[in-house]
């Protein structure tokens, strides 16, 4: 039994919707640059990719209560466009709703704690007990008025991609017909100052996969894809165009924030997906990069895939247009690659000069077009050594 | 799905497998937190010292599972928290706007993130699988444990499910102001003679290696599960529950209730057992781990466990009906959050 | 210097939260990393954090770091050139 995707939508720093983020993926239009919305002592110094949006402007288009965290704003927004560009009429089926979030009602919980911090008895805490992730993703699911099975992974920046892995079991093992997965996360000071800390952002727009590179930008915003089974395809009509051929998600055993420097998960992740999608290395015609910028990251990666592919596939990083949207990237990418397919486009890594010494292959820089894409595969690393691929492909009958 | 081996840490000294709720604490309080063990026995020297007390439990309970089920390096492990890892995050939180973003230390944000003590297993157990981390409240645990479905039918062998959760000072506080626990001091024991007003707030951690197949180590047989987001018709629900997998309500022989002494969250429950399961025997578990977001995994260690020993501590008995436990069913609530479970004896 | 090395060991210890060592258990020229007492990458960052913190000295370049903490005394002398006069 077949699972295709039915629908995407997404919502990120260069733009609000599919059509926008199109224009500026065609465009090499970044949205990385000056922080304008979120509230932090760097504001100056540390460039985000924000969604140019106000919360209640956000909470307007999401049709959801002003007030509510960012994140579910955010969820909501993409998740409604990816139902709606489904065209399926979803009151006939059993729908579920299988988000990703890392920061939760961070952004709330952040005001409150610091009220709580001067008064423990007098601060006003109602609202601090959704500052869950769970929370995030049943705010969404009410606004888009799914009522069946609804849940969220939290695997750091693997999330998103996880989720998709989870609706297409759902859906083969009959629990639901029709998953809308993805996942969400917004700016915040918690994840600004612990990447901080880190010492992993580059306070300029990042460079990923060059040799020079220094760091990761911050970036929010979300993404979903409707997946649908055989049934509902035929049932409401849908073309049959892309699917998810193959999908895993591995451990890379090493430690809690590094990258081992071979990518063992990395790799273990890559092979297995492939394995899974029954396809030879050589099948695979872009590989959509986890390539966040940070040295760590960008080594293991390349290194892992110069493993598997004697001769590397054209590769980039959208992240360069994003920055890195943490539980979103997954999900973010997964409809970039959906794009870049429809299309027959390879979208560029923004802003590379040099090549990384380590690599014997560099990142396409210039927009492609007319490549005929048949297999995409996309990477998402994180934190915990949490590794997953995903590999799309054109349905052929 | 086989339960092959248990792992559990809570306010109650339940990281023993070989005793089973002998000695039962009696707290007066509204917030009750683990009964640690000693954490070194899991951990060296320069592993703990980054680690908070969820991360400890969280990670030594999975450890205790594999090992009970004598398995070094699971083949895949898949977790559920609802709040994660409350007081690394406001730990994390207090530095930063205390020094209003100035100079933070990294660690308390390295270890803020869900997937925390899934890693953390995954690193100390070499193992290189699947690795998820599921949260989303009362559910959390039944998405991770759909997840290890999933992947024993795609032919792994087993599958380390577990939860942790752990009680935050803030969230404490919150509770408190929305009045959603009892009013201090209470005791844990007489939790359901009282006709209380809210909850004893818990924590915890349990873990499950769940197998495709059954072996020497095997406690129970997990057959169905399934959750139920409303508030109405759940009689219906649970008898279609059970009807679907071929039980009636007089199959039943056990049923383990997630009464957790609010008197407005346990009414359904008085219906229910009246109307469905008068002739079984009526257990309930929260009044020694708490009501929190996974407390469901307490009520799975203690009905494994029940299996294993073939006996039932009275502190867990509502009403007993002496009979033989072959199958159990578990119904766990809170608010409009129910999840039903079927366990059955191997 | 030995009075540096001294208390830069117990902040160590502190900030590292190392609490089965005594600040006097850890040799001047141990080396830190690897074999020596076995601090890692969060380590490196955590004793980032110790020089800004504790002697307002910034290491802007982590690059630096493998350099600067050697050991106990190549930190100690880091840090008495480049404390602010």
């Amino acid at each position: 039994m077949g699972v295709y995707i039915a629908g995407k939508g997404v919502i990120t720093s260069i733009g609000k919707n599919v059509e926008e983020n199109f224009h500026s993926l065609l465009h090499s239009k970044s949205g990385i640059g000056k922080m304008e919305y979120l509230q932090s002592a760097y504001s100056e110094t540390l460039p985000v990719a924000e969604v140019k949006f106000t919360n209640s402007e956000l909470a307007e288009m999401a049709g959801v209560k002003f007030g509510s965290p960012r994140t579910s704003l955010l969820s909501t927004i993409a998740a409604k466009e990816a139902m709606e560009n489904s065209g399926i009429n979803f009151s006939k089926y059993r729908v579920g709703f299988i988000s990703a979030n890392t920061v939760g009602g961070m952004d709330n919980t952040e005001q409150r704690y610091k009220e709580f911090l001067i008064d423990k008895t007098g601060a006003q805490l109602t609202g601090v007990l959704q500052h869950d992730c769970g929370t995030i993703t049943e705010i969404a699911a009410e606004a888009l008025q799914i009522n069946g099975f609804v849940t969220t992974i939290s695997t750091a920046c693997s999330s998103s991609a996880n989720s998709i892995m989870y609706a297409i079991r759902l859906i083969e093992a009959g629990v639901l017909d029709v998953v809308v997965a993805g996942g969400a996360d917004s700016l915040s000071r918690f994840t600004l100052n612990g990447f901080n800390a880190l010492m992993i952002l580059d306070k300029k727009p990042c460079t990923p996969f060059d040799e020079n590179r220094n760091g990761l930008n911050l970036g929010e915003g979300a993404a979903y894809i409707v997946l649908a089974s055989e049934r509902v395809m035929q049932e409401q009509n849908k073309e049959k165009k892309f699917f998810v051929s193959g999908y895993a998600n591995a451990n890379d055993a090493f430690h809690q924030t590094a990258s081992s420097p071979e990518g063992k998960g990395n790799y273990l992740a890559m092979t297995q997906a492939l394995a899974k999608s029954g396809l030879q290395k050589e099948d695979i015609s872009y590989i959509n990069l986890h390539g966040t910028g940070t040295g760590n990251n960008d080594v293991s990666e390349g290194t892992a895939i110069q493993r598997i592919f004697s001769k590397v596939p054209p590769a980039s990083s959208t992240k360069s247009f994003t920055g890195h949207t943490l539980g979103a990237s997954g999900s973010v990418e997964a409809v970039y690659s959906l794009l870049g397919m429809e299309h027959g486009l390879i979208f560029p890594n923004l802003r590379f000069a040099t090549q990384m010494k380590e690599l014997n292959f560099k990142p396409v820089t210039e927009l492609v077009k007319d490549v005929e894409l048949n297999h995409v595969m996309s990477n998402s690393f994180g934190f915990g050594g949490n590794c997953s691929s995903l590999i799309f492909s054109k349905y052929k009958k | 799905m086989y339960i092959n081996g248990i792992g559990c840490i809570s306010p109650q000294p339940t990281f023993n497998n070989q005793v089973f709720l002998e000695e039962i604490k009696e707290y007066n309080t509204n917030r009750i937190y683990c009964v640690d063990t000693d954490y070194s026995k899991f951990f060296d020297v320069t592993a703990l010292r980054r680690m908070s007390r969820i991360v400890k439990y969280g990670t030594a309970a999975g450890l205790i599972a594999l090992n009970d089920a004598g398995i070094k390096t699971p083949d895949a492990i898949s977790t559920g928290t609802g709040y994660g890892l409350l007081e690394l995050s406001q730990r994390f939180l207090r530095d930063f706007i205390s020094t209003n973003e100035g100079v933070v230390s990294p660690t308390s944000f390295i270890q803020s993130t869900h997937n925390t003590v899934s890693s953390n297993i995954a690193l100390l157990t070499a193992c290189h699988g699947h690795n998820n981390t599921f949260s989303q409240k009362w559910f959390s645990l039944e998405s991770a444990l759909y997840d290890a479905q999933f992947l024993l039918k795609e032919g792994k062998q087993n599958v380390l499910v577990g939860t942790y959760e752990e009680i935050g000072e803030f969230n404490y506080a919150s509770l408190m102001q929305t009045n959603d626990l009892q009013a201090e001091p209470c005791s844990n024991l007489a939790m359901f003679s009282q006709n209380n007003d809210g909850v004893i707030v818990g924590e915890g951690a349990a873990y499950f290696l769940m197998a495709h197949e059954q072996n020497t180590t095997t406690y129970c047989k997990l057959k169905a599960f399934k959750t139920a987001h409303n508030n109405e018709n759940i009689e219906i629900l649970l008898q279609e529950f059970l009807a679907k997998n071929n039980l009636r309500n007089a199959d039943v022989d056990v049923v383990m209730n997630g009464m957790n002494g609010d008197k407005s969250n346990d009414a359904v429950f008085n219906t229910i057992n009246k109307n469905l399961f008068e002739d079984a025997t009526q257990l309930a578990y929260k009044h020694l781990c708490g009501e929190h977001m996974t407390a469901v995994s307490f009520a799975i260690y203690a009905i494994a466990q029940i299996f294993k020993q073939q006996q039932i501590p009275s502190t867990l008995v509502l009403k007993n009906a002496e009979r033989e436990s072959n199958v159990i069913l578990l119904h766990n609530k809170y608010k409009s959050y129910h999840s039903f479970f079927i366990f059955e004896k191997c | 210097m030995e009075e540096l090395i001294a208390t830069l060991k117990t902040q160590i210890v502190e900030q590292l939260n190392l609490q089965h060592l005594k600040a006097e258990e850890i040799g001047t020229d141990q080396p830190l990393f690897g074999e020596g007492l076995g601090l890692d990458s969060i380590d490196a960052l955590e004793l980032i954090v110790l020089l800004q913190q504790k002697y307002g000295i910034k290491l802007a370049d982590p690059t630096e770091g493998p350099k600067v903490f050697q050991t106990v005394r190549s930190m100690a002398e880091y840090i008495s050139s480049h404390k602010a006069a």
